[in-house]
């Protein structure tokens, strides 16, 4: 579903992004774990292009992203992506944050757009927030509209960018619940975390990234019983 | 009541009401196209293409170098002189005031647009929002509340800036008073009173906008 070949970034001089290869298949869990300034996030936003590639290819369900001539806005509305910060449109409702996607980009009518938002918000447990400004509402709260702005593109790959990073510690169990259940559903996932115990139990498969390049991956229960690469075992003994 | 209606202060009134007009028409007027200006230009300043950028650069700054009564001299003089076609003075000062307050507008738009978190175009181009719906839908609108404090700001500039085309002789409000003291020689009552009506327009307008500031800062 999702291929990555060889993919080099550099900011400037700066080489954040060494040679990534990786291969994400329909319905699978892929968690990013490393320490920051490990490349994790830019990797994630070069898989909806957020970040031009430098080098290297990123294939798409068959779209190669790095083609010039691929229209990415198209390519976009299947690939899902939740911020760390959030970023909700402030000036909007609840509502208007998750039916702006599909009125604009679907063209669908108003009526039907809130159709697909309704049970949306019903699933990550907001129906009574559809009026509310995003002011209003916690970091929890905020994430999960997020989330549900995401869904209502109905797209086949959700990108989480340390979704749960931003958030109080009390608010993170919800978040990761909304996550699992998405999972669970059988929605192809790559997801940047820090959360481990969510690594661990949701993920299929874990990628541990260092210095710009995957250092190990494998299957959680592996990977995180019994690492392989030195860098692999300095970082989980640290964060454990 | 006589003692008004004979005084200056009172008698200027029908002068000034005049200029008044003159001068929040030219303001009004001058201010919609400016902001049209300033829009236009102030994306131009955001552009990433070289040539518009440098344009649009070129503009700003030849305005906000020179001063206001050389650059009105220049449109009303200066430009009939090179082309041989006069202007009447109203289209000069509604000229000047538009090109004047654009350069300071574009810089407005260009900052506020700056001012949104990149956060959100990104948010608005991962949902699949085109570059121009992106802007249009998520950022235009959430810049356009924060250029309204520097707007009505510069609404004030421009409002006093007119004031300068009394060297051309608009009939403008300043204009007006200088008139009335030239035949009366009541210099201090008629710019006791030309000062007064300014200020009608500018303190409620100041007043006005420190509120919405307020509002908008919560």
């Amino acid at each position: 579903m999702i291929t990555v070949k060889d993919l080099h970034k550099s900011f400037g001089s700066n080489e954040v992004l060494k040679g990534i290869n990786a291969e994400i298949k329909e319905k699978e869990v892929v968690c990013v774990i490393g320490p920051s300034g490990s490349g994790k996030s830019t990797f994630l936003r070069c898989l909806n292009l957020l970040e031009e590639v430098t080098s290297g290819e990123v294939i798409i369900q068959g779209d190669n992203l790095t083609d010039p001539k691929i229209n990415i806005n198209d390519v976009r509305s299947r690939v899902g992506m939740v911020f760390q910060h959030f970023n909700l449109f402030p000036h909007k409702t609840v509502l208007d944050n998750i039916t702006i996607g599909p009125i604009k980009v679907k063209k669908m009518k108003k009526a039907e757009a809130e159709k697909v938002a309704r049970p949306l918000l019903e699933k990550v447990g907001l129906s009574d927030k559809s009026d509310a400004y995003p002011e209003s509402l916690s970091g929890g709260q905020k994430q999960r509209v997020a989330i549900a702005r995401s869904l209502a593109m109905e797209p086949s790959i959700m990108l989480f960018d340390e979704p749960t990073s931003a958030l109080d510690p009390e608010l993170v169990g919800d978040v990761l619940a909304v996550m699992k259940d998405l999972a669970e559903e059988g929605m192809t996932m790559v997801v940047v975390t820090h959360e481990m115990g969510f690594a661990r139990e949701v993920g299929d498969r874990v990628l541990f990234m260092d210095e710009g390049i995957i250092m190990e991956e494998d299957v959680p229960d592996n990977l995180f019983g019994n690492p392989q690469n030195p860098r692999t075992q300095e970082f989980l003994s640290k964060v454990l | 009541m006589e003692f008004i209606t004979e005084s200056h202060y009172y008698r200027v009134m029908p002068f000034l009401l005049e200029g008044l007009v003159w001068t929040l028409l030219i303001t009004f007027v001058g201010l919609i196209i400016g902001f049209v200006l300033g829009a236009v230009f102030g994306f131009a300043r955001l552009s990433k293409n070289k040539i518009i950028y440098g344009i649009a650069t070129v503009y700003v700054e030849a305005v906000r170098g020179t001063p206001i009564l050389a650059q009105i001299l220049f449109i009303y003089f200066g430009l009939s002189d090179l082309t041989g076609i006069n202007i009447d003075k109203i289209t000069a000062s509604i000229i000047a005031i538009a090109i004047n307050a654009g350069a300071y507008i574009a810089e407005i738009v260009r900052g506020a647009v700056y001012s949104i978190d990149k956060g959100q175009e990104e948010a608005g181009r991962s949902i699949g929002l085109t570059r121009n719906q992106t802007m249009r839908y998520i950022i235009w609108p959430q810049a356009f509340r924060r250029m309204i404090p520097p707007l009505g700001n510069q609404f004030v500039i421009s409002l006093k800036d007119t004031s300068l085309f009394s060297v051309i002789a608009v009939g403008e409000l300043l204009y007006m008073g200088q008139q009335y003291y030239g035949m009366t020689f009541q210099a201090f009552q008629a710019l006791t009173m030309v000062c007064v009506m300014y200020l009608i327009i500018t303190v409620p307008t100041a007043v006005y906008l420190r509120r919405v500031e307020r509002r908008l800062d919560v």
